[in-house]
């Protein structure tokens, strides 16, 4: 593993020209080209573009699903960019917490055992019962995903990727199947994890005015970084309209 | 527990009826082979306990005339153990029916026990005096006999009363058959009688004895000793010379159990590899539906092998229920198997065991065949990619199927016809497996239809085509053949002709085989001889005409000169040619011309047996007439038989049923397999205003085109199957040839049909509780 030579002791995540190039037929697609930016502890990041912009990539690959064509992408200075298919599976496992877009919860398992599962593999999982409580589905935590709402399955997939207590907490569309009311909550259950849990929150969306409520804004378009926004004065999910 | 492992339990319940048809195909074959491979083990174990415990012989030596010091004398040679010579005749039971003839072994024993064939006492005491008789356990059971009970014997032309103080089992007569030309032991016509053996030569007259029963000390040696054996005794007249194997009652017990091992060997495989491709094929599914879960358990970081693991343990399951229920109802079958085997052979020892490594065994080999099976289903686990597997799965490319370049036969197809080929060709895994199922079904029912026949078959051709023998009368020894005039005195006849039946060794090269060689009149009227291909084959003024599984014995063709050696005293040993291999579905000869064969090997002018065709109670009318040993008429024969296929019907019985079980049980799965797959599309012609019944229909083709092929190419596949068995199942007692019938095949595809249909019909009510409407709303079903 490479180190970086530790000159950036609160950067928990640093992606370096990072390139992701698909081959369809003849035809060479540049999901991400020259993609770099640097991720602080605890920060509540957007990454904001719009369909095909090359977000969901860049969030596989820092999450460790899947390999860039080039560049590099270092988790507390570790280079993940060149681990083995089992380190990798390791970082996803103590370091990662995913949310989906469409929860992606085990169909057979109730809200709970949901959560459980994750925890099993785990070494120092947090109380279950009180991530149940934080995400608002102590009552429901006996319920299986067919019997819940789109909002409730959501809640149970954050609660998934918290038990784990990860380092980072990678969001695909969080909201995105999701009526305003139930997104808006949603997006409150993130913040108070974000707080309570001094997780970092990487959110990826389409949606802008959620921007508004991030510690810093990576707007993308066409595999690029357009704009990095430092935002000095997030807003509370409560308030933001769209 | 474990959150996989509770979910797991729950993808079991969700798949219950695909996991409960595999697990009974599982079940049937570690069933067919645990009750099989036990019967065998428990029925060759107990053989040689029993054999042990009553010490029985190595060597068994037939011979004209033996003087009692020859006992000291051979018991002084180097690999020999211990001797004991004996007196042993075939002689008639006097019973009040005239019209019955009841032939009896008489066979001298010492008075306390024996040293060698000790008899094992079921009833009475051991110790003989004179005027008293031991009597074999089958023969006192047939014919109601009791200790106390009197008997009378036609000894040396006299009755003699005896009175039976024993009822005992002999490790000579486990099967008890008369000689190797009779089928099946008949314990009402035919048994054994010791008498004590100074007494015995008493009232026959006899100086000498005419058998020896020997045992060895070094088993390797036993060939050489039975060469040294067959050298010394010349002089006494030695007829034969057999060791255990060729022993007729042993040879019949090792014939059966290594019919069952060979039974035990092939068909639970049949139903461990479909049960394999079924669990892989099922599993395969599982993990194809399971993709994004699949997807999401990497995702969160679990390992390549946990996952795996987590879909191993389905199938684990499956071969550890699988074996564990498999194996204990086949050890229970097995004793019912061995109790149906005691009403045929004689172990008065014989318990049902409990091999309980044999269980374990069992049971992982389920396991070991289940997982590795299981792994072949799940391998694609370790491609799937957990980003990708998060979107949706590509649309099948949609293209024309091979079917549609023959526009004459597409156009006229009706839509739903149309679908149904279409589904066909882009499922060929699935279309393979149902159709592969069909077929050896369609086969095993073929097999079992030719099976049920062929016994009949084998017995009708044997005793009506091949030999058209109303009486078989055998000689005491060799007769001039002027007995014939007396005999011809005493009945009315059709046809009559002296013959020979004499055993010789026979060999060619290497090989060598002793069977009884048959001398018939140049132009017998008592036998008809083809060759396998059909045509007619006669007896030759000389040279002689084998039986094919002689042939195969002694690796000779037509044109060989194989060496014949006599086993009288002083003997000949000659070349004869090989004119023709003659088809014989029971038993294994040699003919030759009866004037060449005694002017070569005998006294000319020579019989021991004559052939009769009359319309006389013929058994009755020679009655009285002296030399003649026993009277083998075809009625009898048949009447055995009748009981035998008892036997036979309920063989049939259990090979139609778990054959049937096996195309029936893979067509459900495979359907319901397709059913839940395919509920999306289901539901989308549900919501266009199809019925379920015309659902019904789509599938219902599907499977009848699937099947008719299964069908179709199950009848070569079952014509191939019956090769097999009869290369497989034939021996010295029987050859198994005869071509499958139209109505044996017809028959078989009607029972076949009748499974299908009844698989159709069970998978009809589960199309009827499908919610086809909550499958539309959810994106993964």
């Amino acid at each position: 593993m490479e180190s970086n030579g530790g000159i950036m002791s609160k950067i928990v995540l640093k992606v370096e020209n990072l390139s992701k190039y698909y081959q369809m037929g003849e035809v060479t697609v540049k999901a991400l080209e020259n993609v770099s930016f640097g991720v602080e502890k605890g920060e509540f990041i957007v990454i904001l573009g719009p369909s095909g912009s090359g977000k969901s990539t860049l969030l596989n690959i820092i999450g460790g699903m899947d390999a860039p064509t080039g560049g590099s992408v270092f988790f507390n200075d570790e280079m993940i960019t060149g681990f083995t298919d089992k380190e990798l599976t390791m970082y996803r496992r103590y370091k990662i917490g995913f949310v989906f877009q469409f929860y992606n919860l085990l169909s057979t398992l109730t809200a709970k055992e949901n959560v459980e599962l994750v925890a099993e593999i785990t070494d120092s999982s947090a109380d279950i019962d009180e991530v149940m409580e934080a995400v608002g589905l102590g009552d429901r935590a006996d319920h299986f995903p067919s019997q819940m709402s789109g909002g409730e399955q959501q809640r149970v997939a954050i609660a998934r990727a918290v038990a784990k207590n990860p380092d980072i907490l990678l969001c695909d569309e969080p909201t995105g199947a999701l009526d305003f009311e139930t997104g808006i909550s949603i997006l409150k259950v993130l913040k108070d994890v974000n707080i309570k849990y001094k997780n970092t929150v990487v959110v990826i969306t389409h949606n802008t005015p959620i921007a508004q409520m991030a510690d810093k804004v990576i707007k993308m378009r066409s595999g690029g970084i357009t704009e990095i926004i430092e935002n000095k004065n997030p807003i509370e999910p409560e308030r933001i309209v769209w | 527990m474990k959150k996989l492992d509770k979910r797991l339990f729950r993808m079991i319940k969700n798949t219950k009826g695909q996991y409960i048809a595999v697990l009974s195909i599982i079940i049937t074959g570690i069933f067919i082979f645990t009750a099989v491979k036990n019967s065998a083990l428990n029925l060759r174990d107990t053989l040689n306990d029993y054999y042990e415990s009553t010490n029985f012989a190595d060597i068994f030596v037939t011979a004209g005339a033996l003087p009692e010091r020859l006992e000291r004398q051979l018991s002084s040679e180097e690999n020999i153990k211990e001797v004991d010579l004996r007196l042993s005749f075939d002689t008639k039971l006097i019973t009040d029916n005239d019209d019955e003839r009841v032939t009896v072994r008489v066979i001298s024993v010492d008075k306390n026990e024996d040293k060698i064939n000790k008899l094992y006492l079921k009833k009475g005491r051991r110790v003989l005096s004179e005027r008293e008789a031991i009597v074999i356990d089958q023969f006192a059971v047939a014919r109601k006999i009791d200790v106390g009970d009197e008997i009378k014997l036609n000894i040396n032309g006299r009755e003699h009363k005896l009175k039976v103080s024993a009822i005992a089992s002999s490790p000579e007569y486990v099967y008890m058959m008369e000689s190797e030309q009779v089928l099946l032991p008949d314990p009402n016509s035919f048994g054994v009688v010791f008498i004590e053996e100074e007494y015995l030569r008493k009232i026959s007259g006899s100086g000498y004895f005419n058998e020896a029963v020997l045992t060895v000390k070094n088993h390797e040696q036993i060939n050489k000793t039975k060469d040294f054996l067959e050298d010394n005794l010349k002089k006494h007249g030695v007829l034969r010379v057999l060791d255990r194997d060729e022993q007729l009652s042993n040879s019949m017990l090792n014939e059966e159990i290594n019919g069952l091992d060979k039974v035990s060997g092939s068909i639970p495989i049949v139903f461990l590899l479909f049960a394999g491709i079924m669990l892989a094929t099922m599993l395969s599914r599982i993990v194809k539906k399971d993709r994004t879960s699949i997807g999401v358990l990497k995702a969160v970081g679990f390992l390549d092998g946990e996952i795996i693991a987590h879909y191993l343990k389905y199938a684990a399951s499956v071969g550890i229920i699988g074996g564990a229920l498999g194996s204990i109802i086949g050890t229970a079958a097995s004793g019912a198997m061995t109790s149906m085997y005691l009403e045929f052979f004689n172990i008065p020892i014989l318990t049902v065991k409990v091999y309980y490594n044999r269980i374990i065994i069992a049971v992982f080999l389920s396991l070991l065949f289940c997982i590795g099976s299981g792994f072949w289903g799940i391998r694609s686990i370790l491609k799937i990619n957990p980003a990708e597997s998060m979107m949706p799965e590509s649309p099948k490319q949609g293209k024309r199927i091979f079917l549609e370049k023959f526009k004459l036969f597409w156009n006229r197809l009706s839509f739903s016809w149309r679908m149904v080929y279409r589904n066909i060709f882009r499922e060929k895994k699935k279309f393979i497996i149902i159709a592969a199922a069909v077929s050896i079904t369609t086969g095993m029912m073929i097999m079992t239809m030719w099976m049920n026949d062929i016994m009949d078959v084998m017995f009708i051709k044997h005793y009506s085509e091949f030999m058209k023998i109303e009486y078989n009368i055998s000689f005491e020894g060799f007769q001039d053949k002027r007995i014939l005039n007396e005999i011809k005195e005493n009945i009315s006849y059709n046809n009559m002709e002296g013959r020979i039946e004499f055993p010789f060794e026979i060999e060619n090269g290497r090989y060598s085989k002793t069977v009884n060689i048959i001398g018939l009149e140049d132009k017998t009227a008592f036998y008809d001889f083809y060759d396998i291909e059909g045509n007619k084959l006669r007896v030759q003024k000389e040279g002689i005409l084998i039986s094919s599984n002689l042939a195969e014995a002694l690796n000779a063709n037509i044109g060989d000169r194989i060496l014949l050696k006599s086993f009288l005293p002083d003997g000949e040993e000659k070349y004869v040619t090989v004119t023709g291999i003659l088809k014989q579905s029971l038993g294994i000869n040699g003919y030759m011309n009866i004037n060449y064969l005694s002017k070569e090997f005998l006294d000319k002018g020579v019989i021991n047996g004559v052939y009769i065709n009359s319309d006389d109670d013929v058994k009755v009318k020679l009655d009285n007439i002296k030399n003649i040993s026993s009277i083998q008429s075809q009625i009898d024969m048949q009447n055995v038989f009748e009981e035998f296929t008892g036997l036979i019907v309920v063989f049939m019985g259990v090979m139609v049923i778990f054959s049937g079980m096996l195309g029936f049980v893979i067509l459900y799965s495979m359907t319901l397999m397709s059913i839940n797959e395919r509920t999306l599309e289901f539901s989308s012609m549900r919501v266009m205003g199809l019925t379920k019944k015309e659902i019904f229909k789509i599938i219902m083709k599907e499977n009848m085109v699937m099947s008719v092929l299964g069908i179709i190419a199950g009848i070569p596949l079952g014509k191939w199957l019956i090769d097999y068995m009869g290369i497989m199942f034939s021996t010295d007692i029987y050859t198994m040839q005869g071509k499958v019938t139209l109505m044996e095949i017809i028959t078989a595809i009607i029972l076949t049909v009748i499974f299908i249909i009844s698989a159709q019909l069970m998978t009809y009510a589960k199309i009827h509780k499908l919610d086809f409407m909550q499958a539309l709303k959810n994106r993964i079903s």
